[in-house]
């Protein structure tokens, strides 16, 4: 990948992303506080945005959203680290419990 | 709640009403959430789910949650809940809609049969408000679980990182399975103890 390449990607990317957080906090305010895992009030701002601001924001060299699990338990968890194949929905369940949990991010 | 004979607040209700419905809430809830009458309920509930409610009473006892699996889905629930108490301003009962909808939208994402009832999650919901049950950290995971009050957290190890024995051997469609006894929290134990 070149960089004009990487550039191109991470603007679509950022596009995609951003469009859908506007149409899942249109939805449901609500419930796209707890998809998205972002505050209220970035919430408003991002659904207050119009596509030529949409276009200014996703324009650049970074990516606009963040992993949302950076410890070992629950990766280990939802990739099923050495483990067999028939305990992944536990795993997955238990993942989604210790994500759920986390509401200090969007507090 | 205020009786007021307003049309829109009227409107709001007959919409959470059918919300409800729809989810497979049982007659108690309704009456408890709207101000709504028992007739009018009735009628709607025909309306909506084309069958007469379930008769009886409601399931009442605290101990179903502490069984394993329903313990596993209603932690689940009462995470998302936590969750959207934290973050959202809404009513008491339209966080607990909403709240149950992620709830069925993730199990059912994974395969699995929604094992807790709306009516059960509302149940859970009073139940923790009026400190009947209450949620304990657990010691491996830091993940938060519904306990008995006063259970000593200090101690409290949850029913994913370390399943009962016959845990997840029904062989129920939509149950959990478990295969290996090992699950990631004994695994880790084991081999720093072997380590």
């Amino acid at each position: 990948m070149n960089q004009d390449q990487i550039l191109a990607e991470i603007r679509e990317a950022n596009l995609s992303y951003l469009m859908l957080a506007q149409s899942l906090i249109r939805l449901d305010m609500d419930q796209a506080l707890f998809r998205l895992g972002v505050s209220e009030d970035t919430a408003k701002m991002i659904v207050s945005l119009t596509p030529a601001q949409l276009m200014k924001v996703a324009a650049g060299n970074t990516l606009l959203c963040r992993f949302r699990m950076d410890d070992d338990m629950v990766w280990s968890l939802l990739t099923s680290h050495g483990k067999s194949a028939a305990n992944e929905s536990v795993s997955r369940l238990h993942a989604s419990i210790l994500l759920a949990g986390r509401h200090q991010e969007a507090a | 709640m205020a009786r007021t004979k307003s049309i829109l607040t009227e409107a709001r209700q007959i919409e959470r009403a059918v919300t409800l419905i729809q989810l497979g809430a049982r007659l108690q809830v309704l009456e408890s959430e709207t101000d709504l009458s028992y007739e009018r309920l009735l009628r709607l509930y025909k309306e909506v789910a084309g069958k007469s409610p379930s008769k009886g009473q409601l399931p009442f006892s605290t101990d179903w949650f502490m069984t394993w699996q329903p313990n596993i889905h209603a932690s689940l629930f009462l995470n998302i809940h936590e969750y959207l108490n934290k973050t959202a301003e809404l009513e008491e009962i339209d966080t607990v809609i909403k709240a149950y909808q992620l709830y069925m939208e993730q199990v059912q994402s994974q395969g699995l049969e929604p094992l807790l009832s709306v009516t059960r999650a509302w149940r859970l919901v009073k139940f923790v408000d009026n400190g009947m049950l209450t949620m304990t950290q657990c010691r491996c995971c830091a993940g938060h679980f519904i306990t008995h009050p006063h259970e000593i957290a200090r101690h409290y190890v949850c029913a994913l990182c370390n399943p009962p024995a016959r845990a997840g051997k029904g062989k129920m469609a939509g149950a959990l399975r478990m295969d290996g006894r090992e699950t990631s929290a004994a695994a880790a134990a084991s081999a720093s103890a072997s380590a």
